[in-house]
């Protein structure tokens, strides 16, 4: 069943080529609505019961030998977490066509062909319960990446694509170098080859701190290149200003999501102890990316590009929750994986339509659309209220729980115990300037609203398509006269199935919570159980101590402040 | 090119068949290699110090050829034809390259009227 | 004393059956009962499911709204849809508030409606905070006036947003319901999350609603400022969520009062040191919260400035209902914030110990004083009359925060509700004026509107308002102010508060009735405003303007020329009436106890010998006691307030623009004031403009330093190549040469290697 949630779309990747162009954008979205039908009729006709052991719904598995010599399967499966995931990639997929039917006209078969390879690379990923399927998977979504940057791309395309390509890629490789130490260590202690995550879980488990220690460096430089975290993130912005909106809109979506979910499925449960070791400075960056970076967005004037370093800022709490490694911080975590795929997708739809009506991003340039866009500045102020996370919408329930966890995961504070606290690594502090970042959050987010919604109308001056410069590809202002002023009804097609979630998700979000329950609490355990190989590490000659109780942080806190 | 070297390395062939038959008496392996080494160096040197295209070319061809020497004198020596096979494949390359690379020479010289080899440098980094 | 005995003969008749159990006279809450109060006999009762109609039916009327919009509906259709809705929750709050009062008090009910966040922290142990809602007498107060209120504006924006119909009629009304929703949630809700949500809810209400007038920049301006220093706030709250959990494991009121019983005890005996540092710290974050959302020093600067929003909205949320939800989180949570009465402890030789000197009552109370006096001060020198009104709400809220401060929770909320009613009314009667007036407000062109045809029912509204604002003896103003005057004079070491609050209440006296005077008496004058009228044209409604009497092409200095004032209809006549006398009758809240009822007889009650609250053994003003004294002494301080203004305003004015007080040269002082002490200058220079200067910084820092360092690996394999390119020469005896030396190299290599 889940090879089929794969092999629909590249079917439809392998008939594209032979069509013509006038069917291709049909065929497109056939192939990523089948599957889409095809991955709710899974998920409604299992009546999974989500409390069951770990979540993982193992009435899916499917093992299809490849390389037997090595140990090599493509062994397919889901849990509920990439369960989840997988949905997330579903629903985006014919989102990404329908928001593209205007804005590309040239080289369409390419275009949806990649989008297509696109879409089935990243369900892979989600679904792949082998490495080397899983690594395939991972590094093929880069190629309809860089094609889709590199052709249909504003200005600067071409060193965007390249940027992201090597970027990620360099990641990657470290990344991969790690996973394939474990499959060695594993090999060379009993003899045989396997791939199979879970035998490498179990196996990279027994390996000591200090090696743990070396080998989440390895995978976190990877993966967290992908998600990203604050100094590997420079890629992103430009990537996303210059891809195509749904280049943009699947790369906010799903793609970062790659990393956070290696992080969480691959790298945590690979690696406690090395993910112990590594808490208070992870968490420490994720908290610089959501407030120094968020001051980033504060002082841009491209939209686009303000989105996308809200991105980054975003993802940053994301990550403060997964380290603060107890249920809240992780459950928050994983929500807000599908939380930021919905509103901050949905807010590059909203750039990319007014993007293709008046060929500007600037804020300088552009303004008050709300005069001449009522019902895209409705949708607007939606999910820019989404993203700011407030309640009652998506956003908010994950933001919290991200925060809250990075809050309970101390025992005392102050010296006074919690009652309500986890043994773990962060603690209030962390917590108080994380915090910050929501105000800084509001700062950027209205101040994109308030200069693009409200205020009084204001359109670049060459508004009708002609004599302006950097028309190529896709985004030719040619035929962009054809629009009417306000979304037309595919548009708003577009938006509504995500405007739906994001209140479903904010008002009702206890299917998903516990859905995600067991997962997380499973991988709390082995943190705990982790604690114990790095007591008996401490004080060793590698890594510095650890914080024993929370004492050490308002010192961190400090330290930050000065950093800023 | 170090007869002394050559010498010492020879006893470790040792041929299942037994002894080599000799087609010249008295004239070993070591004769064959020896001039087959000789007219290496003499075409390296050729190939290094002349500019003329078509000598540097015949250069090559003469290293060629020493190595051909050996490959037959070591199928000699081991008594299967392994070597003559291996040479009668490099002659047709030989060949083949020869009418190619004199091809080239006619055309460089209709480029430049020169068959100097010193005056191309197009492939300079 | 005479009147006390007037209040009490009045009691048997209005009071509800349970308020006469309770002892105590006029004003202050806490005299006798037991270390814990009302906690200590709290119990569940049940009650229907019915309430969820009291947010229900707003939220439906925003939909039905939005559903308007969508149909393109050019009717006042949204509005009566919206008046009925509220209407209609406020009848069943109406219902809810029976039925609690037929409990007798000192009960609550939980109503379960969905789950909403609900999720295991650790195995088998949960974080919920439901959509539920939590009903006791605390609630019902706010419920009652929140729900009424809305009603009545509503009712006066049907007609006072007339100009809109159309898209930004539904608009309008959309948010309007969306905010009485959210307050819903805010007041009932049963946890302190969905308490946020409402919070956060109206905050976006007030965002949409500020920024109503869109293509206006400075409304935007002002509904962005709005959002993010309440925002400021609300970051207090959502921490001091995170810590009642910590500490207590949960956020739902009904369990979380339970658990604070031992910590009142502690309190009660004096044993500060034995409650935990972080559980005093909740106080103090809810305060920020507080001070937030009810515009309090110093993030007060949001709410002057929300006036760009339609008038109707600034009576309703940034006057009478959103501004108090402050006083209610604090009223709300007042046995947290008894407990945190003690010098924080433990606090010393941590890098922000300079907080262990201050208690959060203390902060609540001197914050709220010292914002009641500023704001007063700058609203005496300020010309616009709905800015002056802004600045007297946050003066008045300053009021509140102080009686909340000296535990006077009663006094707090009884003014909170008096002045939701009158302020209300000087806000509608305002609205009046710019509505008639095309958006004029300037005191200096306005005069004698009182006695235009069709103006006297503004007028007799505002002077309704202005005397209850102003606390001229036996208003409601006058008796809720009086019991927070009263209990600062009691409580021993908030002296110096209670002199400021006296004070305050002179200057507020005087500018109340400098407007009164200046605008709705004396000469007729006027000039039109620069809007003739400011309403929201969408791009698709510019046929409409047609349709009016003052179209698109009347502006201009014709316009100005041929411009008559149009007296207020029925609607907005309705509602003045209504409110005015809603304004008097609330005056009999006081003898009848019916807030103080309410108050008491929730955990909002102030628990006897409560910390911070120690009466100083017959503290005394002037040798009397200050709960009987201050009948007198502020009906006095409010006659010299009305007096000054009299005749600095009224006596011997001949025109609009000049009066006597244009001879008072107060120089320096009058024109800082004028500024507003220059605030809004002062946060910009010293926080928002080094904020952008850093934020430049980090984006030049991420451009150049984090960028450029993943830049620089990129150049270092071309550098490398760079470096190794003349090897390639091109020449190709070079290339044989160096092939020869290699092999030779290799050869060599390889003979030494096998020797």
């Amino acid at each position: 069943m889940l090879l089929l949630l794969i092999l629909l779309p590249l079917a439809a990747a392998i008939l594209v080529p032979f069509l013509g162009k006038r069917q291709v954008w049909g065929v497109a979205l056939l192939g990523t609505l089948l599957p889409l039908i095809a991955g709710m009729v899974i998920w409604l006709s299992l009546g999974i019961d989500w409390r069951s052991s770990n979540g993982d719904i193992s009435s899916l598995n499917q093992t299809i030998p490849w390389m037997p010599d090595l140990g090599v399967t493509i062994r397919l499966g889901l849990d509920s977490v990439s369960g989840l995931l997988v949905l997330l990639t579903l629903i985006l997929g014919p989102i990404m066509v329908l928001c593209s039917k205007t804005a590309i006209t040239e080289r369409v078969r390419t275009y949806y062909g990649w989008i297509l390879v696109l879409q089935a690379a990243m369900t892979g990923v989600f679904c792949a319960r082998d490495l080397i399927f899983f690594y395939i998977c991972f590094e093929f979504t880069l190629i309809p990446m860089f094609v889709l940057i590199s052709l249909y791309g504003s200005t600067n395309r071409k060193a965007a694509a390249i940027k992201f390509f090597l970027y990620t890629f360099t990641g990657s490789i470290i990344a991969l170098a790690g996973l394939v130490y474990i499959a060695w260590f594993h090999a060379s202690k009993t003899g045989t080859w396997s791939f199979d995550l879970d035998v490498m879980k179990t196996a990279a488990r027994s390996m000591p701190a200090s090696t743990q220690w070396w080998l989440f460096l390895a995978l976190m430089l990877g993966f967290a290149v992908k998600v990203p975290l604050f100094p590997l993130h420079t890629w992103l912005p430009l990537a996303h200003t210059e891809a195509p909106t749904a280049g943009s809109v699947v790369l906010a979506g799903v793609l970062l999501k790659l990393g956070t979910y290696a992080i969480y499925a691959l790298a945590i449960p690979m690696l406690p102890a090395g993910a112990i070791l590594f808490t208070p400075l992870l968490a420490v960056l994720a908290i610089i990316g959501f407030v120094a970076i968020g001051l980033v967005c504060w002082v841009q004037t491209d939209v686009k590009k303000l989105v996308a370093y809200s991105s980054v800022a975003h993802l940053g709490v994301c990550m403060l929750g997964m380290f603060a490694l107890n249920p809240t911080g992780l459950q928050g975590s994983i929500l807000y994986m599908i939380n930021h795929g919905l509103s901050t997708g949905a807010l590059f739809l909203l750039i990319g339509m007014m993007y293709e009506r008046h060929h500007t991003r600037s804020m300088l340039e552009i303004g008050g659309l709300a005069k001449r866009m009522p019902i895209w500045a409705t949708f607007m102020v939606f999910f820019a209220m989404a993203s700011v996370g407030l309640p009652g919408l998506n956003g908010f329930v994950s933001e919290f729980m991200c925060l809250f966890g990075a809050w309970q995961a101390s025992d005392t504070w102050l010296g006074s115990h919690f009652v309500a606290g986890t043994p773990g690594y962060l603690g209030p502090w962390y917590a108080v300037i994380a915090g910050v970042g929501m105000v800084v959050g509001a700062m950027y987010t209205l101040l994109m609203v308030g200069k693009v919604v409200w205020g009084p109308l204001k359109l670049p001056h060459d508004d009708h398509g002609h004599g302006h410069g950097d028309s190529h590809g896709g985004h030719d202002a040619a035929h962009a006269g054809s629009l009417p002023a306000d979304l037309t009804g595919r548009e708003i097609i577009t938006l509504l199935p995500l405007a739906g979630l994001c209140l479903f998700l904010g008002l009702y979000p206890k299917p998903v919570l516990q859905a995600i329950d067991q997962s997380t609490q499973s991988t709390h355990k082995l943190i705990l159980d982790a604690r114990q190989t790095v007591r008996a590490l401490e004080g060793g000659p590698i890594i510095p101590p650890m914080p024993a109780s929370n004492n050490a942080a308002p010192a961190d806190g400090a330290e930050m402040e000065n950093a800023r | 090119m170090d007869t002394t070297m050559t010498m010492s390395m020879l006893p470790t062939l040792v041929l299942a068949q037994g002894p080599v038959p000799e087609l010249v008496p008295g004239i070993t392996l070591f004769h064959y290699l020896a001039v087959s080494g000789i007219m290496f160096v003499l075409g390296l040197i050729g190939f290094l110090t002349r500019r003329n295209l078509i000598v540097m070319f015949l250069c090559t061809e003469l290293m060629f050829q020493a190595a051909g020497i050996a490959l037959i004198a070591f199928g000699r020596f081991h008594l299967n034809h392994t070597g003559e096979a291996f040479v009668i494949f490099v002659l047709t390359v030989a060949a083949a390259e020869a009418a190619l690379a004199l091809a080239l020479v006619v055309l460089l010289f209709r480029r430049k009227e020169t068959l100097d080899g010193s005056v191309w440098t197009s492939m300079k980094g | 004393m005479m009147m006390d005995q007037m209040m009490s003969s009045l009691s048997p008749s209005f009071a509800p059956v349970w308020s006469l159990a309770l002892s105590g006279g006029g004003g202050g809450g806490g005299e006798g009962g037991s270390a814990l109060g009302v906690l200590a006999s709290l119990k569940e009762v049940p009650l229907s499911a019915m309430v969820w109609l009291i947010p229900g039916l707003p939220l439906l009327g925003a939909l039905l709204a939005g559903l308007c919009a969508v149909l393109k509906v050019r009717s006042k259709l949204p509005a009566w849809l919206m008046v009925l809705c509220l209407a209609g929750s406020f009848a069943v709050t109406f219902w809810m508030y029976q039925q609690v009062a037929a409990t007798g008090g000192s009960t609550f009910a939980v109503v379960h409606l969905f789950d909403w966040i609900n999720f295991n922290w650790a195995p088998g142990k949960a974080f919920v905070a439901n959509f539920s809602l939590y009903v006791d007498p605390l609630t019902c107060l706010w419920m009652l006036f929140v729900t009424g209120l809305a009603a009545c504006i509503a009712l006066y924006a049907s007609e006072y947003m007339s100009h809109d119909v159309g898209p930004g009629y539904c608009r309008f009304f959309f948010a309007f319901g969306l905010f009485v929703f959210s307050m819903a949630c805010l007041v009932m809700g049963d946890n302190l999350l969905l308490l946020y949500l409402g919070w956060e809810g109206v905050g976006l209400c007030s965002y949409l609603l500020i920024g109503y007038f869109y293509q206006k920049p400075s409304a935007v301006a002002a509904a962005k400022k709005a959002f993010i220093l309440n925002r400021i706030g609300d970051l207090g709250l959502a921490l001091a969520i995170m810590l009642i959990f910590v500490k207590f494991g949960t956020i739902e009121y009904a369990k979380l009062w339970p658990m604070l019983t031992q910590y009142l005890q502690m309190a009660a005996a004096g044993q500060f040191d034995q409650i935990p540092t972080s559980v005093q710290l909740i106080a103090v974050l809810l305060t920020l919260a507080a001070f937030g959302k009810s515009a309090q020093l110093p993030l007060y600067v949001w709410l002057p400035d929300a006036m760009e929003g339609p008038t109707p909205v600034s009576a309703l949320i940034h006057a009478a209902t959103m501004v108090t939800a402050g006083v209610y989180l604090i009223a709300r949570t007042l046995p947290l914030f008894q407990i945190s009465v003690a010098p924080l402890a433990g606090l010393e030789g941590t890098w922000f110990g300079f907080v262990s000197q201050i208690s959060a009552l203390e902060i609540v109370a001197y914050g709220g004083g010292l914002t009641a006096l500023l704001a007063a001060t700058i609203g005496m020198a300020q010309f616009d009359i709905k800015r002056i009104m802004a600045y007297s709400t946050v003066s008045q809220l300053g009021f509140m925060f102080a009686g909340l401060g000296v535990l006077a929770s009663y006094g707090a909320a009884f003014h909170v509700f008096t002045h939701a009613f009158f302020k209300a009314t000087l806000f509608l009667a305002c609205g009046a004026v710019m509505h008639g007036f095309a958006g004029q407000l300037d005191l200096r062109k306005l005069s004698g509107v009182m006695w235009m045809k069709g103006w006297l029912i503004v007028g007799l509204a505002m002077l309704v308002g202005c005397l209850n604002l102003a606390g001229v003896p036996f208003t409601a103003g006058y008796f809720s102010k009086d019991v927070i005057l009263a209990e600062a004079f009691s409580v021993g070491h908030f002296r110096p508060l209670a002199w400021i609050l006296l004070f305050t209440a002179l200057l507020t006296a005087y500018y109340t009735f400098r407007v009164f005077f200046r605008v709705f008496v004396g000469p007729k004058h006027y000039e039109p405003g620069d809007e003739l009228h400011a309403h929201d044209d969408h791009g698709h409604d510019h046929g409409h303007g047609d349709k009016h009497d003052h179209g698109h092409d009347a502006k201009g200095h014709d316009a100005k020329a041929h411009f008559h004032p149009h007296p207020p209809g029925w609607a907005i006549n309705t509602v003045l009436a209504l409110l005015a006398i809603a304004s008097i009758a609330a005056a009999f809240a006081y003898p009848t106890y019916f807030v103080k009822g309410l108050v008491d007889t929730s955990t909002a009650q102030v628990a006897a010998g409560a910390a911070g609250h120690t009466h100083v053994g017959g503290a005394t003003i002037f040798g009397y006691d200050p709960h009987k004294a201050m009948y007198y002494i502020s009906g006095i301080v409010g006659a010299v307030g009305i007096i000054t203004a009299f005749f600095l305003h009224y006596l011997g004015r001949r025109t609009a623009a000049t009066s006597a007080a244009d001879n008072l040269n107060l120089g320096a002082l009058q024109r800082a004031a004028q500024n507003k002490w220059y605030v809004d200058e002062f946060y910009n220079f010293t926080i928002r403009l080094p904020l952008k200067v850093l934020s430049h910084i980090f984006h030049m820092l991420d451009k150049l330093v984090v960028d450029g360092l993943v830049n620089l690996a990129g150049l270092l394999p071309r550098a490398g190549g760079a470096g190794l390119r003349p090897s390639q020469s091109g020449v190709l005896h070079g290339y044989a040469v160096a092939m020869a030396a290699g092999i030779g190299v290799l050869g060599l290599v390889a003979l030494l290697a096998l020797r």
